[in-house]
């Protein structure tokens, strides 16, 4: 066998043009059911995982897939907003013994891009979502005032930030004049890598959110000192003052400027895109869903495993269109394997010839070929599976990609 | 010891017939054969080595009737019994000097690629003049220099006998006479017998046995010979 193997290398290697094409060709016919196998496993399993990880999600009603996703994988916009008004709700039943944790997800915005890096999502959220997503720091600190946040390992990666170094929110329309400033937030801390969606993230308190939706701002203080030219209206009987556009809100918040930020408005009608709802017990569960079940209802609540695998339904039938497209290529390659063999073993007759004059039996002859096509097998199958592994780094993102 | 008898060859279409009623040779003898194109030197040659079969009376090498050895047991006699320099050499392309020269252990069943002999494969070819060439490939020499290979091929594992067809037909004069001397002082080392074919007249001289081949032809047509004999 050790002979056999060392003549088919050498034959092998010299017919080099017909060996790598042979190889590439066993190789591709491997490399796709395994890719399109390990690639779906991967996602099923990391669909999966965070969804099973998310007992329910509230949000408006509409798409649910929409929710889920958005809630899940900041992907996709939900149809419309809900507000913490829903959180209030949530809170309500817990004070009655439904004991659930309520997180508000706000993620409508994302940081500016740099030349050659696209923007991050900015996940607006409140401390309890690290603790859920058992989110750790790798470097730096827990945001904890106003305008501060903590970006994604890939985040991090990809801009190079460290603590200390600042990020500007993207305005959603660059011709509004009347709002939608770049709010200049500073980075204080990075997490580490967990492998999901957050890795491609940068988190803020939802309030910074509000900030850069324009909900809240800060801006000089305007009293009946102020330059009257600022001032549309001064009651001084009220004491109210109405402003003129002129005032411009502050893009960074600072030690200095804090204190002058604050919200208009009835915080339960402030927006949110999505609430992460954690029951305690199955009782809180059960009355939660209840409570969202009815057709009045003006938001959703949904089970993320459950429209998951709506979604994976879809996946499958992906599957089964690669798994045939797999089965043809395979059997089209065979029969031109089939070919080649066939045609450079008419090619090589004067080899075997040589052979059989020297008294080389016909098993060692086979033996010869068959070593030849197992060692272009095992190669085509170590090609394979470095680029199915390859191809599993980058392929689930992809199919995430255009799935979503 | 090659030893013949009675033996009648006839191809397919009867239109050629080899009738050879003694010929024996003992160990360590030389015979050169001579006779013109399509006479039936190369078939002698591969009944003797047992390429060919299907053939009437005896041939005896040593104590083995060649022709009553099955497919299996002729292709082992060859391996272990019988050197053979072909008339077009057939090297095999893919691999280099040396490896062709060894290509005979790598095929058999029982002899495995050693040191000695990848020694002694070295000494042949260095004999040969061909030392140099060893790790270069086969289709970069010229005829001459494959039919050196070839040589050293069919003199690797020392054989019984040595049947070679033509080994100096694409030489000049000084290697042919090299090439002849080769054969005869590696025969006469291993006790073994040599059956060489050629058209030089001139190397008859170094045989001990002559055998002019156009004696043993029966031709029943005016039909060439089916076999590519020089």
């Amino acid at each position: 066998m050790k002979n056999a193997l060392y003549l088919a290398c050498m034959s092998l290697l010299w017919h080099r043009g017909r060996s790598i094409t042979i190889l590439l060709s066993l190789a591709i016919t491997i490399w796709m059911p395994i890719t399109v196998r390990m690639v779906l496993d991967q996602f099923r399993r990391e669909i999966s995982e965070r969804a099973n990880a998310t007992p329910l999600v509230l949000g408006a009603r509409g798409s649910r897939i929409d929710l889920a996703l958005h809630a899940l994988y900041f992907e996709t916009l939900p149809p419309a907003d809900t507000s913490m008004k829903e959180i209030e709700t949530i809170d309500e039943l817990a004070v009655s013994n439904a004991a659930a944790i309520s997180i508000p997800l706000h993620i409508r915005y994302r940081t500016q891009s740099r030349p050659g890096i696209e923007g991050a999502v900015i996940v607006g959220t409140s401390p309890e979502y690290f603790d859920f997503r058992r989110l750790q720091l790798a470097d730096g600190r827990m945001i904890s005032l106003l305008g501060e946040c903590v970006a994604g390992s890939n985040v991090a990666q990809r801009m190079q930030l460290r603590p200390g170094d600042s990020l500007l929110s993207a305005p959603r329309n660059a011709f509004n004049l009347a709002g939608d400033y770049p709010l200049k937030m500073n980075v204080v801390g990075i997490l580490k890598s967990s492998h999901s969606p957050d890795d491609d993230a940068v988190f803020t308190d939802v309030q910074t959110t509000w900030v850069i939706d324009g909900i809240g701002h800060g801006h000089q203080e305007l009293n009946s000192q102020t330059d009257p030219s600022l001032l549309l209206k001064n009651n001084t009987e009220t004491g109210s003052i109405t402003t003129s556009a002129a005032v411009l809100p502050y893009t960074e918040i600072t030690p200095e400027n804090i204190d002058s930020f604050h919200f208009h408005g009835e915080p339960s009608t402030f927006p949110l895109t999505g609430i992460i709802v954690v029951p305690e017990t199955d009782k809180a569960r059960t009355q939660i869903l209840g409570r969202y079940s009815s057709s009045q209802a003006t938001a959703q609540c949904l089970k993320p495993p459950e429209v998951i695998d709506e979604l994976l339904s879809l996946v499958f039938r992906i599957e089964q269109l690669a798994w045939v497209c797999s089965i043809a290529a395979a059997v089209v390659t065979l029969l031109l394997l089939g070919l080649v063999v066939n045609l450079s073993m008419q090619l090589r007759a004067t080899e075997m010839q040589t052979m059989f004059r020297l008294g080389c039996s016909r098993a060692t002859i086979a033996m010869l070929h068959g070593s030849e096509i197992l060692l272009l097998l095992c190669g085509a199958s170590i090609l394979a599976t470095a680029a199915a592994l390859l191809s599993l780094r980058f392929a689930a993102s992809v199919l995430r990609s255009l799935l979503f | 010891m090659i030893s013949i008898s009675q033996l009648t060859f006839t191809y397919g279409d009867g239109t050629f017939r080899l009738r050879i009623p003694q010929l024996a040779l003992q160990s360590g003898e030389s015979a050169v054969i001579v006779g013109p194109s399509g006479s039936g030197k190369t078939t002698l040659l591969n009944l003797i080595a047992g390429i060919l079969s299907g053939c009437k009376g005896e041939i005896t090498v040593g104590s083995t009737n060649v022709h009553r050895l099955n497919d299996n047991e002729r292709r082992l006699f060859r391996l272990q019994n019988v050197g053979q320099v072909f008339q077009d050499f057939q090297l095999i392309d893919y691999l280099s000097v040396l490896d062709n020269v060894l290509l005979p252990c790598r095929i058999h069943p029982s002899v495995s690629v050693t040191k000695p002999l990848r020694e002694r494969a070295c000494l042949l070819l260095n004999s040969l003049e061909m030392s140099q060439f060893k790790r270069r490939s086969v289709t970069r020499l010229s005829q001459g220099e494959r039919q050196r290979v070839a040589i050293c091929r069919a003199l690797l594992l020392s054989p019984q006998i040595v049947l070679a067809d033509e080994p100096t037909g694409n030489l000049d004069p000084a290697n042919a006479e090299r090439i002849v001397q080769l054969l005869l002082t590696e025969t006469e080392r291993s006790g073994a017998t040599l059956m060489m074919v050629t058209h030089d007249h001139s190397l008859l001289r170094h045989f001990d046995h002559v055998i002019p081949f156009d004696q043993f032809l029966e031709r029943t047509l005016n039909a060439d010979s089916p076999e590519g004999d020089a």
